[in-house]
């Protein structure tokens, strides 16, 4: 039994006066795709927050390769956050620095590399995203998915264990999404990472992910392999594979006083 | 990360155990390019090399870099498992003169 | 009654957030303080800062200090003359310039300039969960971003006013002795009589206090645009940016104030 590389433990966060996680548990094994799934309002971005120690839930643990996050000390919270690289939804890049120093800059600021061998670093992480020649230019030049390739450059940069993807295939063309996830694999298979993927586009999770973890207003309702996912018994979760809002099967009826409801709107 | 050097025919044979990363790269890279610029030809092993990553790659295509600078040669033998899979993932294995083993490359120099 | 009562609490409550506020916005001073020791600051990232601040300010502080040090001395100069004693012109355009005019007015200009730019920028970083990345890069925001702005303003505030005190006095000479024909003699001899080492000190010391403010309130209110839930998008940028100027302003002011009176 090969020990799990993340653990959360009976997570509960909150927003203001809103659960927005309610004792959720998993586990992430070293070497494996883990999808989280969810509509939005889900609470799998807040997952991912508290998973990253972006934020600090009102009870429950979050164990990442041995280390407790949120009772670590900075210098043990340092050397595991080397450890992880992270793919924000819209790269998240510094607008002030080119896309080649935004690179580089988790190597400058963390490493004693040489210069020169950082750069052909650099060079070797974007001729992988298929960014080669575009070291020059500012985020600000950039499109939509090459801001995400080039936050995927740096993400990757330090070779981490760990990799976090947040909505990776948001606002790509189908042709870019699919090499996405190509890339995906091939990261878990070469480099050996973990990778935990949040999205909820249906096409990446089937293809991708070894497990399923699916959150619905804030709690686990599946957990599980592809195949488990899909016969599911849960009409949730059916619903959400056969794409159909829950509100479709209501009768005529209540649809037409739906319709005419003041409130609904 | 051990490494181990020594001469086979006209080859410094630079052997390579463990795992090359962050910690080590920049001193292997440092003696490796000790021995070129002394005019040397380098094959680097890679039969007990279990992992490298990008910083070791970077490395050594400096390496290979002052190797052609020198007009000396420099070779990669051995890789398997995940230091192949790096080296094809990367595409470095078009750019390197990769080998079987040692003796492949010095029986044919 | 319970309209009293409602008024009360909300008085209280807009109280405590603002002392929430105040307490929070004090701890993110002290971690870009103690920033400092946790490592070298970029010295690059200072440089480029000062020229953000210092370059691109500097045009726009000697236009307006030209035609601050002309008005006050016109407007002295009626005043002085009613009395017979327009030699004291220079003394009473410097002092005036360099204790209160020069900090003031070169504190507005920069507000007005550099502390609406810094808190778009820092809330557009906080926007774009640039800030996040960085805290999963292992970097210190603080020392990355925060330290090196807030170290230019303190460097350059106090020069820049110092500018604005030169032209501003060198306009007052210009309206006094080549507008009014007043005895240049005079208005030189006036200025150097009446200005005192401490003049110059307590109008350094406002201009360093105030490019604190100039800095950290912007910062501030960039950095921390996520916590007021109608803040997210560029609306909350705007938002955010106006806020940062009128409080800087105000609280710039009050410190004027202050300063003043601890020294006299």
């Amino acid at each position: 039994m090969v020990k799990p590389i993340i653990t959360v433990e009976h997570l509960f966060a909150q927003y203001g006066d809103t659960q927005v996680l309610k004792d959720v548990n998993l586990e992430v094994n070293p070497g494996e795709i883990l999808v989280v799934m969810g509509g939005s309002g889900s609470g799998k971005s807040t997952l991912l927050n508290h998973m990253l120690g972006l934020k600090t839930p009102v009870s429950g643990t979050i164990t990442i390769d041995g280390v407790n996050i949120f009772t670590a000390k900075s210098k043990q919270l340092r050397h595991l956050r080397q450890k992880m690289g992270v793919a924000f939804q819209g790269g998240a890049l510094l607008s002030s620095l080119t896309v080649a120093d935004n690179v580089r800059l988790p190597l400058e600021q963390n490493t004693s590399l040489d210069t020169q061998t950082i750069d052909i670093m650099v060079r070797m992480k974007l001729e992988l995203m298929n960014m080669a020649g575009t070291g020059h230019m500012m985020p600000s030049e950039l499109s939509g998915g090459m801001l995400k390739r080039a936050g995927l450059a740096r993400a990757v940069i330090m070779d981490p264990k760990l990799l976090f993807f947040d909505e990776p295939s948001a606002g790509l063309d189908p042709t870019t999404a699919v090499e996405l996830d190509e890339l995906i694999l091939t990261l878990r298979d070469a480099m050996n990472m973990t990778i935990v993927v949040v999205t909820h586009e249906l096409e990446s999770v089937f293809k991708i992910a070894d497990r399923v973890v699916v959150l619905f207003n804030g709690e686990v309702v599946a957990n599980g392999t592809v195949d488990e996912i899909k016969n599911s018994p849960d009409e949730r979760i059916q619903n959400m594979i056969n794409r159909q809002p829950n509100t479709y099967r209501d009768d005529g009826e209540v649809y037409f006083n739906r319709l005419l409801d003041k409130d609904n709107i | 990360m051990n490494i181990e050097i020594e001469q086979q025919n006209n080859y410094q044979v630079v052997k390579l155990y463990g795992e090359v990363d962050l910690s080590n790269s920049r001193s292997i890279k440092l003696d490796i390019i000790k021995l070129i610029k002394s005019k040397n030809n380098v094959i680097v092993d890679f039969t007990h090399l279990q992992y490298i990553d990008s910083s070791g790659m970077a490395s050594l295509v400096e390496a290979f870099n002052e190797a052609k600078e020198n007009h000396t040669e420099f070779h990669i033998v051995g890789a398997n498992g995940s230091p192949l899979q790096v080296l094809q993932l990367t595409r470095l294995n078009t750019v390197f003169n990769l080998a079987d083993s040692v003796g492949a490359v010095t029986h044919n120099g | 009654m319970t309209a009293l009562f409602n008024a009360i609490s909300n008085l209280g409550a807009a109280t405590r957030k603002n002392i929430d506020s105040l307490g929070l916005a004090t701890m993110f001073l002290l971690r870009i303080v103690s920033s400092l020791f946790t490592g070298l600051v970029s010295f690059k990232q200072v440089l480029k800062q000062i020229y953000f601040i210092g370059n691109r300010s500097l045009i726009v502080i000697i236009v307006a200090a030209l035609f601050t040090g002309m008005v006050v001395a016109l407007q002295f100069y009626d005043t002085l003359v009613r009395f017979g004693s327009v030699d004291l012109l220079g003394s009473a355009v410097a002092l005036s310039l360099i204790k209160e005019l020069g900090p003031v007015m070169t504190a507005l200009m920069l507000i007005a300039r550099v502390g609406s730019a810094t808190c778009s920028e820092i809330g557009i970083m906080r926007n774009e969960q640039q800030f996040d990345a960085l805290d999963c890069m292992a970097i210190n925001s603080y020392r990355y971003v925060m330290l090196p702005r807030l170290l230019a303003a303190l460097i350059c505030v106090p020069i820049l006013t110092a500018v604005f005190d030169l032209v501003g006095i060198s306009g007052g000479y210009i309206v006094g002795v080549h507008i009014q024909g007043e005895n240049p003699g005079a208005y030189i001899q006036g200025v150097l009589d009446t200005i005192s080492f401490k003049d110059v000190l307590v109008g350094q010391i406002k201009s360093l206090v105030f490019g604190l403010f100039i800095m950290w309130i912007p910062l501030y209110y960039g950095f921390y645009l996520h916590l007021n839930q109608k803040n997210m998008g560029a609306e909350g940028v705007s938002n955010g940016t106006t806020q940062a100027v009128v409080m800087s302003a105000i609280i710039m002011l009050f410190s004027d104030y202050i300063v003043s009176s601890l020294a006299l």
